[in-house]
Formats: structure tokens, C-alpha cells, sequence
């Protein structure tokens, strides 16, 4: 891992595997990441993060929206697309491949966490 | 007769006088009642096509298709703050004046010949213009009516409207106006087309019948339990050709983990807010004909089924806040709160297609409705006496001399 040693805040090493594929920038590709993902990758962000996640949160919410740094801005990243594969891990389970075929009709063209900030 | 479900209406007189039979099924797929409905309905009545959250300041305007009608509606904030409406239509030989979907500019000039329009829809001007066999100030955009309401745009293509967009709301214009969506600053959106007629589409929101069936994981038993299997609503009521319910609350629903963490997250914002006293907090809009709102703070959503032929629509979600993110945590309990609801809503696209596939058969010829499906009863019986009143309009217009 060379360029992307150290790319998140101190604390939150173990989500570093993660952030190539997960930290991505919008929400249509949050939940498309969640689409084209196997069972075992999500499972394996997921238990890296589900304890990590209030903390994350916590340390983001002391810093001001629009003035994270490049390693908060990836930690944001990842929280956020942590809120999609949840919904795989923790509610759709053995039905996610099915449920996979029908969400991408489902067209993201909006999100909050994708706006300039103000 | 088996004993009735606490949680089950009776049904009241209003449901009543809407009758028991089972509803024709050819309305919700054949071609000849789809075109009497676009004339009829939707040509003619206040559809929802946004917020005025999009239009923010002088000069922002946003571009709305309407495919049924084969119309394009430019709809602009001028410098005096008021929302107009026009068609996307140059006046000088009907070129379409914009391709953009939204945005803030000055003017808007047709690429063709370089005519150029303000916000107020005046022709600002044309090149070679007194060459023209016509004045200028007679070539403005055609003007399409849009009003406001709870900060909710409504469209109607008739050129006369026949009631203002509150007289056609009623007394739910007042209920709608103490919704977080009235003073919605931005909005999470999701788009569908679905193989499907647009009331169809539409039913499937309309009833609770389904939850168990088809949302067992994705829903979160808020709206069923094992005191409520059916997710029987507390309360319906009828305005008109609008209805309304009340949703049953589980008092034991059963989250997960990210659930509790991300609610957790949004409600302390929306309490700072004071977005969570609500007092529809859950309570359902139909608006007539293909509009409903749903009060929850937490997902406080919209959603229209616009029509793009008999057998095939286009739906728009959007969850309302309030606010820019105020932090990470209010940020993320936005997000999960939208991929949540799109779980919930994937599910009901699938089988709505498959509901839509099994009626383009012909195989049935009538639709069983129980009492809780009163709803979506309610709705086809104002959707087919708007119909016949069409008819019949039609028939005295040609029967006279």
C-alpha cells in the first residue's frame, strides 16, 4: 500500500484495505459499489467498520463540513458507503444477489452529501 | 364472518358509497382508456414537477419533461422572485429553447435564429426583427399556470385552469403547508421508469396489504407487527378526489444495528430542527391524481408516477430536508435514510412489472379489492368519473350545431 498509506485519519488504520474501492465520491456510486460487490468483500468492510463507525462519526462531526482534509474527506467517504452495505449485510443477507437485479432501475440522481458545500 | 382485527376499519359510509364490486381491469392497461385519461387528467389538472428549492434565486430555472403530453415546460425565477412557467417552445418556429435540465442563466437564446428570451418570458429580442410580419411584444413564451404550495410546484397544462391549485387542494392545502417539505431547502432524489400504467404503479403505494409480503427484510416492521400483520392504517380519510391515511406505528419495530446507529444520528438534527413534532408525523397524502407525501420526519418523502403511455411510467422520489448537512452524522443518516427507502422501493418496481405483465394478458377482467385496498378504489372511481365527464363534454361539444 504505497500511495495510499496513512490516507485516513489516525485511529481508523483497519479501514484502510477499504478505502480504494469504497471511498468513492457520489451516492450513485456508493450504491453501486454495494451492486457489483461479492458477498465476502462487503462482509469484510462491514466487520471492519461496524465498530469503527460511531467513532468515525464522532471525530467527523468535530470538524466542520466542507473543511475536512483529503484523509477526513475519505473516512466521510466510507461512512457513507458503509449506510448502503449495511442494508446487504444486516437486512437483505442470502437475498441480496436477487435484490441486487432490481435497485439499479432505482436511479440515484440526488444526494445531500453530493452538493458544493455551503 | 371472522371477528374484526383491532386495528381494522369499518369501512365508513364515504368508503361504502364507493361500492363493493371488483374494479375492471382493461383501465390499467388498454391504450383507448389511457388517451381519454391523458385528456381527461392529466392534461388538465395541478401535477407536482418539483420544489421551489430549485429555483433559489433570481434567474434559476429548471426544465421539466412531460412526456404524455409531448410537452417541455421551462419554469424560471425572475428578478421580481415570482416562478413562472412556459413552454420550452421558441415563438418563432417552435424549436425547443433549452437542453439543459436546470440551472441559473440571464436569457435563454434559441440556437436557431438567436431569438432571446428573458425570465419573464418576453422576447428580448431577434435579429432582423422588423422583418417580421408580427410586433415583438407579441412574441412572448407561451405561459403554463404553476403554483406553490408547501413550497411544492404544481403545473397545469390547460390553458384556462378551472380551479386555482388551493381551491383544487381544499382543505388539505392548509395541512400541507405545516410539513417539513414547506420549508425544504434541498431534497435526496431517486428516478424509475417501470413497465407498468401509471395507476397501477401508483395503487401499490396506496395500500399495506403487501408489506409482508414483498418488504420482509428491507421494511423494518414499522408498519406491520404481530398486532397489525396487514399493517392495517389507524385512520383513512377522503377529501374529494385526494385521500389521506394514517399509518400504524409498530411500538416494537425491529431495527439493526445501522438502523438504531443511523436514526440515532438524525433525529438529535431534526430535533435541533424542530422538525420532529410533526403533527402528521405519520400521515399519507394522495393527492389526485398521481402525488403522495409522506409526513415522517426521518423520510419525509415524496413521490409521483408521471404516465408515459398506458403501459409504462416514470416515478420520482424524493426525501425533503431541511438544511444543509449540519455535520458527518447528519449527513450520514440522509444517506442511510435514502438507501433505505430505495431497498424498500426496488422491491416494489419488481412487482409491480409482474403485476403489470399478468393484466396485459387479458386473462383477468376484473381486480378484487378488500377494505383496506379502499384507497386505491377511491382513486379509479375518480379517475373513470373524470373520464365519462370527459366524454360527455366531448359528446355536447359535438352535438352542437
Amino acid at each position: 500500500m504505497s500511495g495510499a498509506a496513512a490516507s485516513l485519519p489516525s485511529g481508523f488504520e483497519a479501514l484502510e484495505p477499504f478505502v480504494a474501492f469504497w471511498a468513492v465520491d457520489s451516492a450513485a456510486q456508493r450504491a453501486h459499489c454495494r451492486d457489483v460487490s461479492d458477498e465476502a468483500s462487503r462482509a469484510a468492510f462491514y466487520d471492519a467498520a461496524i465498530g469503527l463507525i460511531a467513532r468515525a462519526l464522532e471525530y467527523l462531526d468535530a470538524r466542520p463540513l466542507g473543511r475536512f482534509d483529503a484523509s477526513e474527506q475519505r473516512l466521510m467517504r466510507l461512512a457513507l458507503s458503509f449506510a448502503h452495505v449495511s442494508m446487504a449485510v444486516e437486512l437483505q443477507r442470502d437475498q441480496e444477489p436477487r435484490h441486487a437485479r432490481d435497485r439499479p432501475y432505482m436511479r440515484i440522481t440526488r444526494a445531500p452529501a453530493d452538493q458544493p458545500a455551503g | 364472518m371472522n371477528a374484526q382485527h383491532q386495528y381494522q376499519q369499518s369501512e365508513s359510509d364515504e368508503a361504502l358509497a364507493l361500492g363493493t364490486d371488483p374494479v375492471p381491469a382493461a383501465p390499467y392497461y388498454k391504450d383507448d382508456y389511457f388517451d381519454l385519461e391523458r385528456e381527461a387528467i392529466f392534461r388538465r389538472t395541478w401535477l407536482n414537477i418539483g420544489h421551489a428549492c430549485e429555483l433559489p434565486e433570481a434567474g434559476s430555472f429548471i426544465v421539466r419533461q412531460f412526456d404524455f403530453a409531448n410537452a417541455s415546460i421551462l419554469i424560471t425565477r425572475g428578478r421580481d422572485g415570482i416562478i413562472r412557467a412556459f413552454h420550452n417552445v421558441c415563438t418563432h418556429r417552435g424549436t425547443q429553447l433549452t437542453d439543459e435540465t436546470g440551472g441559473r442563466q440571464s436569457a435563454f437564446t434559441c440556437r436557431y435564429h438567436g431569438w432571446t428570451f428573458g425570465h419573464h418570458g418576453e422576447l428580448r429580442g431577434a435579429p432582423d426583427m422588423q422583418r417580421f410580419y408580427v410586433q415583438q411584444k407579441d412574441c412572448g413564451l407561451r405561459r403554463v399556470s404553476v403554483e406553490v404550495c408547501a413550497g411544492l410546484l404544481f403545473v397545469n397544462l390547460d390553458p384556462s385552469p378551472r380551479q386555482s391549485l388551493r381551491e383544487y387542494l381544499g382543505a388539505l392545502a392548509a395541512q400541507l403547508e405545516t410539513q417539513p417539505v414547506a420549508s425544504a431547502t434541498t431534497f435526496s432524489e431517486y428516478v424509475y421508469e417501470i413497465d407498468a400504467n401509471w395507476k397501477l404503479t401508483y395503487d401499490n403505494f396506496q395500500e399495506n396489504y403487501h408489506l409482508r409480503f414483498i418488504h420482509p427484510r428491507s421494511g423494518g416492521g414499522g408498519a406491520v407487527g404481530p398486532d397489525n400483520q396487514f399493517g392495517y392504517p389507524t385512520r383513512y380519510a377522503f377529501y374529494g378526489e385526494h385521500r389521506t391515511q394514517t399509518i400504524w406505528t409498530n411500538p416494537a419495530p425491529q431495527l439493526s444495528a445501522t438502523q438504531k446507529l443511523a436514526f440515532g444520528r438524525l433525529v438529535p438534527a431534526l430535533m435541533q430542527r424542530g422538525m420532529m413534532n410533526a403533527e402528521h408525523g405519520r400521515d399519507y397524502f394522495a393527492l389526485f391524481p398521481n402525488f403522495f407525501l409522506i409526513g415522517s420526519p426521518t423520510q419525509h418523502f415524496t413521490h409521483f408516477v408521471m404516465p408515459i403511455s398506458a403501459r409504462r411510467s416514470r416515478g420520482v422520489i424524493r426525501i425533503y430536508w431541511v438544511g444543509d448537512d449540519m455535520n458527518a452524522s447528519e449527513r450520514f443518516g440522509r444517506e442511510f435514510s435514502m438507501a433505505m427507502l430505495r431497498d424498500v422501493h426496488s422491491e416494489d418496481r419488481a412487482v409491480i412489472e409482474a403485476g403489470q405483465r399478468g393484466l396485459n394478458s387479458g386473462a383477468l377482467e376484473h381486480i378484487h379489492l378488500q377494505g383496506q385496498e379502499v384507497l386505491i378504489r377511491h382513486l379509479m372511481y375518480h379517475v373513470d368519473a373524470k373520464v365519462r365527464a370527459y366524454q360527455s363534454e366531448r359528446a355536447a361539444a359535438g352535438a352542437r350545431p
